[in-house]
C-alpha cells in the first residue's frame, strides 16, 4: 500500500509497528466465541448433510421427470414427505414443503382466508405477539377486506383465553396463534385455542416453528388445521420448511405453475432439502425429551446466575409455561444496542428480540404487548441448543452479569 | 493482532471511512466498525452515496475484508429528533440549516461516543477530512476537502478521543489507498455531496411531508426589493436561500440575488450583489473547542463550506453570542448556516449565524432597472 506522503501529525496515529514472529506466538488466548442464538438459526447437522449429499450428486433428477433419474428423485421426495408427516402425526398428503416458516405462514393464512372470505365469515383472529410473518399476512388479509382481531396477552406473554372466547365467534374465518413465542419462549394454550376455533366453525393455524423438537407437536392430539415448520431451527438448511394442512382444509395457492404438490405449491421441489428436513425432524423427535431436559437445565442455570448477580433483571415470560431453550431478560436502564455489541465483543452471540427484527426502529413488539408501559432497557434473548455445553453457560452467565453491572455506570443513549 | 486500544470506527460504506478503518487496522488498533442507520430508507429511496441499505452492506463487506467486527446501530429516533426535525423547523423559519453540523454534534460525536464508552473504546474514528493534534482540531491536509466547517459543534472533551486518519490525506491519495488495499467496491464511489436523508436533493419533498400544507414557508409570498418594491410572487420562501440566483424573476439590468428572507410577511428580498455583502456577523449558540477567543482577537471566519477563510476581528463576546467584524466584506452570510472560526489551521469553534451587518451602501440610486418590456416597476 502507498502510505500518506505527509508524516502524520496526530499522536493517535503512530506508524504501524513492526510485527515480530513472537507477537504471533504470544498472543493472549482469546476464548472461542459462544453461540447462544439457537432460536435464530442452528448449524446443519452432520447427519442431515450426509442424507442430502446424494441429491447434489448422482441423484440430481427432477421429481416430475418420467425417466429413471426422475423416478429416483420422486421416490426420495415422497419418502421425505412421509417421514416428515410421521413426525407430526399427519398423513403424507397433509404436508406441503415450503421455502421456510414465513412461506408456510403466508400460505396457510392467506390461502385459507382467500378461500373462506365472502361467506359470512370475515374476521381473522391472531395475537399481538406473533412472528412478523403471521402479523403481516393477517394485515394483508385486512387489506383484502378481513376484520383483524387481536387476542390480548398478559404480562407473562401468554394469550388470555377469556379474551379469546370473547373474540372467537361465528363470524371468524381463521384463528392463528403461535405455539411458542420466538422472543420470550412462552408456550401458548394451543389445545384450548384450537378447540375454541373448531367449536365456532373457524379454521385454526399455529406457527410451530419454535415448538417442533421442543414440545410434542401431534396433529392427532390437537385439532389444528394448519401448522408452520422451519428446517433451519432444527438442524436442516435455511430455505426449507413445511406446512401441515389437515385433509379438507381450505387452501388457495399463492403460486401458480406446474402440478407439483397437487398444485398447492408449484415449482420443482427441493428434493435434497426435503430429505434433509425429514432427517432433521426425525432426529429432533427422537431427541426431544433428552434435549428438552438438558436445555431446560442450562437455561435455568443461566437464569439463576443472572438473577443472583443483577437483582433487578426482568425475566420476560416469568410465571408462564416456557419453552426450554429460550431465556429473555431485560436489564433496566441499559442501552440495548450497546449491550448487544459489548456481549458480542466479549464472545457471547445472542440477540435483542428476534433476529428478523434487527434494524427496525422500535423495540420488540412482543415486549411492548406484554408491558405496555415498559421502562427502557436492554432486552436480550439467549437460546441454548446443540452448540451449548456447561462451560458455555457458565461463561455466558459470568460475562453477561459483568457487562450488565458495568453498563449501569454509563449514560444510556 | 490488535495491540493498540480499541477504536469505534464509524463506517458509512464510502471510501473515506473505509480507508480510515483499513489504516487503523494496519496500525494495530482494535477496530470495531459501526454503521449508523439514521432514517428509514424505504423502497422509495434510490441508493444514496451514504448511509443507505446498499452503503450499509458495503460497510459490512469492508469490515469483513478487514476482519473486524461490524454492527448496524439504529439511531433513527435520535437523528429524527436532533437533525431532521431541526432541518425542517429551520427552513420553516426562513433559515438555511446545515444538518451535517447537527449530525456531527448530536449524533456522530455524542450518541456514538456513548456507544464507544459502552464497548470500552477510548477512541472514535471517522472518515472526516480534519486532523487532531495535541487535543486540538485542525483543518484537513487537503484544502479542497477540509470538513472542519461541519465539526465545530462537537464537545471539546471528545476532540482528544478522535482519530481522523484520512485528514492527513488528499482525496486522491485516499482513493489510491483504497485501490491499493483492494477495496474496489468503495474506491471509485461517487462523492456524497447531498444531504443523506434528502433523496435527489429534493428537500422540498421532505418539508412538504413534515410541515402542514398551510405552513407559511410553503405558502405563496412576495418578491420585494430592499426598498419594498414588489417585483413578483413566489410559491413559498422555503425554496430560497440567501445568495441564490436561480428561480428568481428576470428582467433586471444586473444579476439579482436573494438577500434576505422575511418569514413575518413571507417576503423574499432581492438585490444586486452589493446588497449581499456583509461587513460583520453575529453568531449564536457558540461552541469552543479550545481557548475561547477574546474581544480584539484576530480570527479567520468561514461562513460556508469551502468558502475562503475571511480575516476578521472579534468585536463582542456575550454569553454564547459572538460578533465579528470582517476585514473585507463577505457575500451571502446566511442565517442558519454556520460561522466557523479559525486561527491558522486550528479550529477554534463556531456558532450559527444569526444575522449579518450589511455593508453601508451609497445613497446614490441603485442601478436596478427592469427592462421596460417586462412591465415591472422601474426604480430611478
Amino acid at each position: 500500500m502507498r502510505l500518506p506522503t505527509r508524516p502524520p501529525t496526530s499522536p493517535h496515529v503512530p506508524p504501524r509497528p513492526a510485527v515480530s514472529r513472537f507477537s504471533l506466538i504470544f498472543q493472549p488466548v482469546k476464548p472461542a466465541p459462544i453461540y447462544l442464538d439457537h432460536a435464530a438459526t442452528t448449524p446443519v447437522r452432520p447427519e442431515v448433510l450426509e442424507a442430502m449429499a446424494p441429491f447434489f450428486d448422482a441423484r440430481f433428477g427432477n421429481p416430475s421427470s418420467t425417466h429413471r433419474w426422475g423416478r429416483e428423485a420422486r421416490t426420495a421426495l415422497d419418502e421425505a414427505r412421509e417421514r416428515v408427516a410421521a413426525c407430526m402425526g399427519a398423513a403424507p398428503d397433509e404436508v406441503c414443503f415450503t421455502s421456510g416458516g414465513t412461506e408456510a405462514d403466508n400460505l396457510a393464512i392467506l390461502g385459507a382466508w382467500r378461500m373462506l372470505r365472502g361467506n359470512g365469515r370475515n374476521a381473522v383472529v391472531t395475537s399481538p405477539i406473533e412472528h412478523k410473518a403471521v402479523l403481516e399476512s393477517v394485515h394483508q388479509a385486512g387489506r383484502e377486506g378481513a376484520e383483524e382481531r387481536f387476542i390480548a396477552v398478559d404480562s407473562t406473554g401468554t394469550v388470555q383465553l377469556d379474551d379469546a372466547r370473547a373474540r372467537i365467534s361465528g363470524d371468524v374465518a381463521l384463528v392463528s396463534v403461535m405455539w411458542i413465542n420466538n422472543e420470550v419462549g412462552t408456550i401458548q394454550p394451543i389445545a384450548e385455542l384450537a378447540a375454541l376455533a373448531k367449536a365456532n366453525g373457524a379454521v385454526f393455524h399455529t406457527d410451530a416453528v419454535q415448538a417442533f423438537g421442543k414440545v410434542e407437536v401431534d396433529a392427532r392430539k390437537i385439532p389444528f388445521d394448519f401448522a408452520s415448520f422451519s428446517g433451519h431451527k432444527i438442524g436442516a438448511p435455511k430455505g426449507i420448511g413445511a406446512m401441515f394442512l389437515r385433509r379438507g382444509a381450505p387452501l388457495e395457492p399463492l403460486f401458480f405453475g406446474g402440478s407439483q404438490d397437487r398444485g398447492r405449491r408449484p415449482g420443482t421441489e427441493n428434493v435434497a432439502f426435503a430429505v434433509g428436513l425429514a432427517k432433521a425432524c426425525e432426529l429432533a423427535n427422537a431427541e426431544r425429551s433428552e434435549h428438552s431436559a438438558k436445555y431446560r437445565a442450562w437455561r435455568d442455570r443461566l437464569e439463576a446466575a443472572i438473577r443472583e448477580q443483577v437483582s433487578d433483571v426482568v425475566v420476560n415470560g416469568d410465571g408462564a409455561e416456557r419453552a426450554p431453550h429460550i431465556l429473555n431478560v431485560s436489564v433496566p436502564g441499559v442501552d440495548s444496542q450497546s449491550f448487544l455489541m459489548a456481549l458480542d465483543l466479549h464472545g457471547i452471540a445472542c440477540s435483542g428480540g428476534s433476529a428478523c427484527q434487527s434494524g427496525s426502529t422500535g423495540g420488540s413488539h412482543v415486549l411492548a404487548a406484554m408491558h405496555p408501559k415498559a421502562p427502557a432497557g436492554a432486552s436480550v434473548r439467549m437460546s441454548v441448543g446443540t452448540l451449548t455445553d456447561d462451560g458455555a453457560v457458565a461463561r455466558a452467565a459470568e460475562v453477561f452479569t459483568k457487562l450488565a453491572l458495568k453498563a449501569r455506570g454509563l449514560v444510556t443513549a | 493482532m490488535a495491540d493498540k486500544p480499541r477504536v469505534l470506527v464509524a463506517m458509512s460504506g464510502g471510501v473515506d471511512s473505509s480507508v480510515a478503518a483499513a489504516l487503523l487496522v494496519r496500525q494495530g488498533y482494535d477496530c470495531v466498525g459501526v454503521t449508523m442507520k439514521l432514517f428509514e430508507d424505504g423502497a422509495e429511496l434510490p441508493d444514496r452515496p451514504c448511509c443507505s441499505l446498499d452503503s450499509t452492506s458495503d460497510a459490512r463487506r469492508v469490515a469483513q475484508q478487514l476482519d473486524i467486527p461490524h454492527y448496524v446501530l439504529n439511531m433513527v429516533d435520535h437523528f429524527g429528533r436532533d437533525v431532521i426535525a431541526d432541518f425542517v423547523s429551520e427552513y420553516a423559519s426562513g433559515r438555511t440549516p446545515i444538518p451535517c453540523v447537527r449530525c456531527n454534534t448530536f449524533t456522530k460525536f455524542s450518541d456514538l461516543v456513548t456507544k464507544a464508552d459502552a464497548i470500552d473504546a477510548p477512541f472514535v474514528a471517522t472518515g472526516h477530512y480534519a486532523r487532531v493534534a495535541d487535543g486540538r482540531l485542525l483543518r484537513g491536509a487537503d484544502d479542497n476537502k477540509d470538513q472542519t466547517y461541519f465539526l465545530w459543534g462537537i464537545d471539546r472533551g471528545v476532540v482528544p478521543r478522535l482519530i481522523l486518519p484520512v485528514g492527513e490525506l488528499t482525496k486522491t491519495e485516499t482513493r489510491q489507498i483504497a485501490r491499493d488495499l483492494q477495496l474496489p467496491r468503495v474506491a471509485d464511489k461517487a462523492e456524497s455531496q447531498e444531504i443523506c436523508f434528502v433523496p435527489d436533493g429534493d428537500y422540498m419533498a421532505i418539508l412538504k411531508r413534515e410541515l402542514p400544507a398551510d405552513a407559511p414557508a410553503l405558502t405563496p409570498g412576495p418578491f420585494v426589493l430592499s426598498d419594498g418594491t414588489l417585483v413578483g410572487a413566489h410559491n413559498g420562501f422555503a425554496q430560497y436561500t440567501i445568495g441564490q440566483r436561480r428561480a428568481l424573476p428576470g428582467g433586471f439590468s444586473e444579476p439579482m440575488f436573494v438577500t434576505a428572507i422575511r418569514p413575518a410577511d413571507r417576503a423574499v428580498v432581492l438585490g444586486p450583489r452589493a446588497e449581499l455583502l456583509g461587513k460583520a456577523l453575529i453568531a449564536r449558540g457558540t461552541n469552543w473547542l479550545g481557548d475561547v477567543p477574546r474581544v480584539g482577537d484576530a480570527v479567520g471566519v468561514r461562513v460556508r463550506h469551502r468558502a475562503p477563510i475571511a480575516p476578521g476581528e472579534v468585536i463582542r463576546m456575550d454569553g454564547d453570542e459572538i460578533e465579528v467584524a470582517l476585514d473585507a466584506p463577505v457575500a451571502a452570510i446566511a442565517p442558519g448556516q454556520s460561522a466557523v472560526f479559525y486561527r491558522a489551521d486550528v479550529v477554534l469553534g463556531g456558532g450559527f449565524i444569526a444575522s449579518a451587518t450589511p455593508v453601508t451602501l451609497n445613497t446614490r440610486a441603485l442601478p436596478i432597472r427592469r427592462t421596460p418590456s417586462s412591465g415591472a416597476p422601474v426604480r430611478s
